[in-house]
C-alpha cells in the first residue's frame, strides 16, 4: 500500500515552525502573515484605484462586496452612525476571515513540511486567532452598549434585584452567560469549520492518493462556499449581538433621547 | 492509518485543555493587537474612500430619482397644461370657426349685392347700346328711305333732272317768293 509512504499529520493546534527569542512563530501565524498582506494589498489597490479613478473589473468586484456589505449593515443597525462606526470592524472581520478562510485550499497545505511541521495552516484553523477575534467582537458589543445605554443601564441588562423582578434576574443571568456563549460560540464555529474543511482536505488527498488532482478541486469548491458562509456568518453574527446590545429594552423603559441623554449625545456626534 | 498523528492527545496531557487546544495567550494577544491594528489602519486609509464613493453613489442615485420624480411631475403638469391648452385651442379654432363662416355668409351677401348691382348697370348699359343701335339703324334706314324714294320717284318720272332744270327751277320759285 502506497498509503504507508505518506503520514497524515493532523493537530488541533497550530504548531511552531520556529520561535523567535522564545516566542513561538507557528504555521498559522506565517499563513497569517500572508493573510495579512493579501487583505492589505487587495483592499488598499481597490482603495488607491477608487481614488484615483481607475476603476475595472476587479475593483468594481470588491467594490460590489463592499457596498453589499454596507447595505447589510445598515439593515441590521438601526442607528446610521453606530452603522458607520461599526463598518470598519465588521468588513474587516468578513474580508480578513475570507481571504485567510481561503488560503486553507493552498496547494501545500499538510505536504510542505519544514522539519515535520506543516508550513501552511489556516489561520482561520488557528484557535487563538478566532478566539481573538471573538474577544474583539463581544469587547466591541460592549464598548458600544455601554456608551448607548450607559454603564447603569448595560449593568441593568445582566443584574436585577431577585426580591423585585426575579424572572428578570433570572433573565439577566442567561444573558450574562449568553454573552460568554456567543463568544465561545463565535470562536469555536469559525475554527470547527476551517479545521475541519483542512482536515478533509487532508483525508480526501490522503484518501485518494493520485487520484487527489480529480478529487480534491471538488472538495476546495466546497471549501470556497463554506469560507464565504463563514466569513459572512461571522460579519452578520457581530452586526446582530451590536443591534441587541444597543437596541437592549425592558417593559417599562423609555427609548426617547431623554431617558438616554448617551445615546442621544452618541447619536448627536 | 498507523502513520496518522493525533497530536492534540499529546499535547493535553502537556498543558491542560487550553494546551490541547492550541492557546497560547501570547499568540492570542499578538493577533488581537495584529487584527486591532489592522482595522485601524483599513478604516483610516482605506475604508473612508470606499464609503465615501458608495455615498456619492447613493447621493447620486437619490439625486436622479428625487429628478426622475420631479420630471414625472413636471410631465403630468405638462400633460394637464397640454390638456388646457388643447381645450383653448379648440374653443378658440370652434370661434375662429364660426366667425369664419359669418364673415363668409356676409362676403357672399355682399359679393350677391355686388354682383347684382354690376349685372344690372351692365344691362342698362346694353339696353341704351341698343337703344343709340336702334336709333342709329332707324336714321340709317330713313336716309335709305329718302334715297329710295328719291331713286323711285326718278324712274317713274322718267326724266332725269339736271342741274340746269333745277337752277331754272330755283330761278323761277325766287321769283314767285318776290
Amino acid at each position: 500500500m502506497y498509503f504507508a509512504a505518506i503520514e497524515l499529520h493532523i493537530s488541533i493546534a497550530a504548531e511552531p515552525v520556529f520561535t523567535v527569542f522564545g516566542f513561538p512563530v507557528t504555521n498559522a501565524l506565517l499563513t497569517g502573515i500572508l493573510g495579512t498582506i493579501i487583505v492589505v494589498s487587495l483592499l488598499g489597490v481597490v482603495a488607491w484605484a477608487v481614488k484615483t479613478g481607475r476603476y475595472n473589473r476587479f475593483v468594481g468586484l470588491v467594490q460590489w462586496v463592499f457596498e453589499g456589505l454596507l447595505k447589510q449593515i445598515n439593515d441590521i443597525i438601526p442607528d446610521k452612525t453606530l452603522a458607520r462606526r461599526i463598518t470598519p470592524l465588521a468588513v474587516t472581520i468578513f474580508f480578513f476571515v475570507l481571504i485567510n478562510y481561503w488560503l486553507s485550499i493552498l496547494p501545500g497545505v499538510d505536504s510542505i513540511r519544514v522539519d515535520g511541521v506543516p508550513l501552511i495552516r489556516s489561520l482561520t484553523a488557528d484557535l487563538n486567532f478566532t478566539l481573538a477575534l471573538a474577544i474583539v467582537t463581544v469587547v466591541t458589543v460592549q464598548i458600544y452598549a455601554f456608551r448607548y445605554l450607559g454603564v447603569y443601564g448595560n449593568a441593568h441588562r445582566y443584574f436585577r434585584n431577585p426580591l423585585k423582578d426575579p424572572i428578570g434576574a433570572f433573565e439577566g443571568l442567561l444573558e450574562l452567560v449568553g454573552e460568554f456563549s456567543r463568544g465561545i460560540a463565535l470562536s469555536l464555529r469559525l475554527f470547527g469549520n476551517a479545521f475541519a474543511g483542512e482536515v478533509l482536505l487532508v483525508i480526501i488527498a490522503f484518501l485518494t492518493g493520485y487520484l487527489a488532482a480529480v478529487t480534491l478541486p471538488f472538495f476546495m469548491v466546497f471549501e470556497l462556499f463554506i469560507g464565504f458562509i463563514q466569513a459572512y456568518v461571522f460579519f452578520v453574527l457581530t452586526l446582530i449581538f451590536t443591534a441587541l446590545a444597543v437596541s437592549h429594552h425592558e417593559p417599562d423603559s423609555n427609548h426617547s433621547p431623554a431617558a438616554h441623554p448617551k445615546k442621544a449625545a452618541l447619536r448627536g456626534k | 492509518m498507523n502513520n496518522l498523528h493525533y497530536l492534540a492527545a499529546e499535547t493535553t496531557a502537556d498543558a491542560g485543555l487550553f494546551g490541547a487546544l492550541g492557546i497560547d495567550w501570547r499568540l492570542l494577544v499578538l493577533q488581537l493587537v495584529a487584527f486591532l491594528l489592522l482595522v485601524f489602519l483599513l478604516g483610516k486609509f482605506v475604508y473612508p474612500w470606499l464609503m465615501k464613493q458608495v455615498d456619492e453613489r447613493q447621493a447620486n442615485i437619490e439625486a436622479a430619482q428625487k429628478a426622475a420624480t420631479e420630471a414625472q411631475k413636471a410631465a403630468a403638469d405638462n400633460r394637464e397644461k397640454v390638456a388646457e391648452l388643447l381645450d383653448a385651442a379648440r374653443k378658440e379654432a370652434a370661434d375662429i370657426v364660426a366667425t369664419a363662416k359669418l364673415e363668409a355668409e356676409e362676403m357672399h351677401r355682399s359679393s350677391e349685392a355686388k354682383a347684382k348691382k354690376t349685372a344690372e348697370r351692365i344691362v342698362n348699359d346694353a339696353h341704351e347700346q341698343i337703344d343709340k343701335d336702334v336709333a342709329a339703324a332707324q336714321k340709317a334706314l330713313h336716309n335709305e328711305t329718302i334715297e329710295l324714294v328719291a331713286l323711285a320717284t326718278e324712274k317713274i318720272v322718267g326724266a332725269e333732272l339736271s342741274s340746269k332744270v333745277d337752277n331754272q327751277r330755283i330761278a323761277k320759285t325766287l321769283q314767285e317768293i318776290r
